[in-house]
């Protein structure tokens, strides 16, 4: 090859070199960290939450005025949701995953407490939770209906039994074996872990718990619900759309509210995760453009330089260059100049990254994202060349003998 | 080494056609110097450019050593260029982002020579053309005399066995072009044929030949004196 005579003749045209060294370099700093956002993004909305999620229709309620106990209320809406034709199964808890708002509290080992605790979820509801959800148990058994009792705000939850997530379980109990075992989320108050189900995520999206998931056996005594029903497959629809109707039939004295007031898990799904797909979306539309701006930007010099040496293009073929020879000149240099770049942007990707590592919750960078940042570059620079490098290969030999 | 019969060069545009050459007949016999004289717009630079295989012609035939070069491909015709030719141009044509020595390796490398052969050769040609003291300079910083030895040297290197030049005195004062002259009648001594084309009947006639081209065509001017007047009076 003939890097050494291509890099003298850069030392010539410097600054045209360092401006789009640089541009490559700046634009594979972002495109590696926006792509590798975009992943992080995408990760977290293919994540699953341990549910069957087709077939699940959600409903928030509101009941109006002080009745004392809302509880004979729930349990008439439950029954009059159960028998729904297209539903399969119901309960009522107080919130569920992907949806974004509940309870959390930390799991003990010890009834004093202590700093060993575990942070947790808490979803009450009957012994119809987990076929609804679809969450599948391990280990241990479902709740009964004997088991099933009820607090209120004054109150603080500690059943006697609970059900955990194997995550929940195994993080309590490392040496296995949490089936039957104590645990404490109220001081003083012992829970026996009676079932484990193999996976259910809390109601948040950016936990670092987002497995530790505690089942009680509870119906929360509050104006504020979440209906959960399971329809009969193909039913989804028609649920969906009469859901509202049935429960007002029972009992006006509520608020569905306008919006979000019934959803399907879909709905929830997709409301739950649209700040990270609006993220992907805008990153990958960053790369896009920025891919784009720094093609042109090649193209665009290589073609300028390429008419600036016309002359010396022609001396070069008179003097034996075969077409191939040039192309691969304009090539080479195009090579060497993003070889340089993606050097410089390699750095500037990491020092972003750790940068953004201090500043945001981001995790670091992974080396495969920076090879790929690489061979993107090279390929787009080489890609973007190309064309110029053609034309420049196309240049007669004759242009040498023309006067300037 | 360089025969043509019958050849001829149009240059069409979409408004007019120009015969650059019409019937075109020349051989230039291995180790000829010959100067090529006439005035200006007759086709000498067009007669160059197709004998050194830079441009391809409209009819007729070329032989350059024996080979009819009409037949051949771009590659091979770089090859020709290459390997057979060195060229010598008015406005010297250095590459100004490259030193000396980069200059005149440029054909070397085109070759695929190896880096140790490479230098030994541009050092000869250098040290030949009187610039071996110069390899680092660029084009920029040497006089127009100096360039044109630098451009030989280029052409040398290569051990080319036809010289083309065109004008190669043309931007040069008197002093600097018999300077170049006395090179080029060096390296005719030595073996290489030599096709040169000038304005100047000093050096035209330090030639062993002199071919006269008008309106694209030779002419014998032994038998057409009329013409002898008239292309004097063209460089006057
Ligand atoms: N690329 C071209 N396109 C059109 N006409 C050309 C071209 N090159 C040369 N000519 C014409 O061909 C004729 C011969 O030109 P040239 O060979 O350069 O003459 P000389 O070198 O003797 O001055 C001129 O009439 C010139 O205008
Ligand atoms: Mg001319």
């Amino acid at each position: 090859m003939q890097i050494r005579p291509i890099l003298a003749a850069l030392r010539r045209h410097k600054a045209g070199t360092i401006l789009i060294a640089l541009q490559i370099a700046l634009t594979l700093a972002i495109v590696c960290n926006a792509l590798f956002i975009v992943h992080e993004r995408l990760d977290r909305v293919r994540r699953t939450t341990g549910m069957n999620e087709a077939n699940v229709v959600a409903v928030q309620n509101l009941y109006v005025g002080s009745p004392g106990t809302y509880l004979p209320l729930m349990k008439t809406d439950l029954q009059a949701l159960r028998s729904m034709p297209g539903v399969e199964d119901a309960y009522v808890t107080n919130s569920f995953p992907l949806r974004r708002g509940g309870w959390s509290t930390t799991a003990q080992r010890t009834a004093d407490g202590g700093k060993d605790g575990v942070q947790s979820a808490l979803y009450f509801g009957d012994e119809h939770a987990l076929a609804t959800l679809g969450a599948k148990l391990v280990a241990g058994r479902n709740f009964t209906s004997s088991e099933i009792a009820s607090f209120t705000r004054d109150q603080q939850p500690a059943p006697p039994q609970v059900i955990v997530t194997k995550a929940l379980a195994d993080k309590m109990f490392p040496d296995g074996n949490a089936l039957g075992k104590t645990i404490y989320y109220i001081k003083g108050r012992p829970s026996t872990i009676i079932g484990i189900v193999e996976k259910l995520t809390v109601p948040w999206i950016d936990t670092d718990f987002i497995d530790n998931v505690t089942i009680m056996p509870l119906l929360f005594d509050s104006s504020y619900q979440h209906f959960i029903l399971r329809t009969k497959p193909g039913q989804q629809d028609a649920v969906f759309k009469s859901v509202a109707n049935t429960l007002y039939g029972v009992n006006r004295m509520r608020v569905l509210p306008e919006k979000n007031g019934v959803r399907t898990f879909e709905m929830v799904r997709a409301a739950a995760y649209d700040a990270d797909r609006g993220m992907a979306l805008l990153m990958s539309i960053v790369c896009g453009v920025l891919l784009a701006i720094t093609a042109a930007g090649i193209v665009g010099l290589s073609s300028f330089w390429v008419g600036q040496r016309r002359k010396q293009i022609g001396v070069r073929r008179a003097l034996g260059a075969r077409k191939s020879d040039i192309l691969s000149y304009f090539m080479t240099e195009n090579f060497l100049i993003a070889l340089a770049g993606v050097v410089v942007g390699v750095i500037l990707a990491l020092g972003m990254n750790q940068w953004m590592l201090t500043q945001f919750e981001m995790q670091r960078l992974s080396f495969t994202y920076v090879l790929v940042g690489v061979v993107v570059l090279l390929g787009l620079g080489q890609a973007a060349v190309f064309a110029p490098a053609l034309r420049a290969s196309r240049v007669s030999p004759v242009e040498a003998t023309r006067s300037v | 080494m360089l025969k043509m019969t019958h050849l001829a060069k149009v240059y069409r545009t979409e408004v007019v056609e120009t015969y650059a050459l019409r019937d075109f007949n020349i051989d230039v016999k291995e180790g000829e110097f010959v100067a090529v004289t006439g005035p200006s717009g007759s086709g000498k630079t067009t007669f160059l450019t197709i004998a050194g295989l830079l441009e391809t012609f409209t009819g007729g035939h070329y032989h350059l050593d024996g080979v009819e070069v009409s037949q051949l491909d771009d590659n091979a015709r770089s090859r020709i260029r290459n390997e057979k030719i060195g060229f010598i141009f008015q406005a010297f044509n250095l590459i100004p982002d490259l030193n000396v020595f980069d200059n005149v390796e440029v054909p070397l490398r085109y070759r695929g020579m190896k880096a140790a052969e490479r230098k030994q050769r541009i050092m000869d040609a250098l040290e030949r053309v009187g610039l071996a003291s110069r390899a680092k300079h660029y084009p920029a910083e040497l006089s127009g005399g100096q360039q044109q030895r630098v451009a030989i040297a280029r052409a040398l290197a290569g051990s080319p066995r036809l010289l083309l030049a065109d004008e190669p005195t043309g931007n040069l004062d008197t002093q600097m072009a018999r300077g170049v002259m006395e090179l080029l009648e060096e390296i005719h001594r030595e073996g290489a044929t030599i096709v040169m084309v000038t304005h100047d009947p000093e050096l035209a006639a330090r030639a062993q030949r002199n071919v006269h081209v008008i309106d694209g065509q030779v002419v014998d001017l032994a038998e057409e004196p009329r013409f002898h007047s008239h292309a004097h009076t063209a460089h006057s």
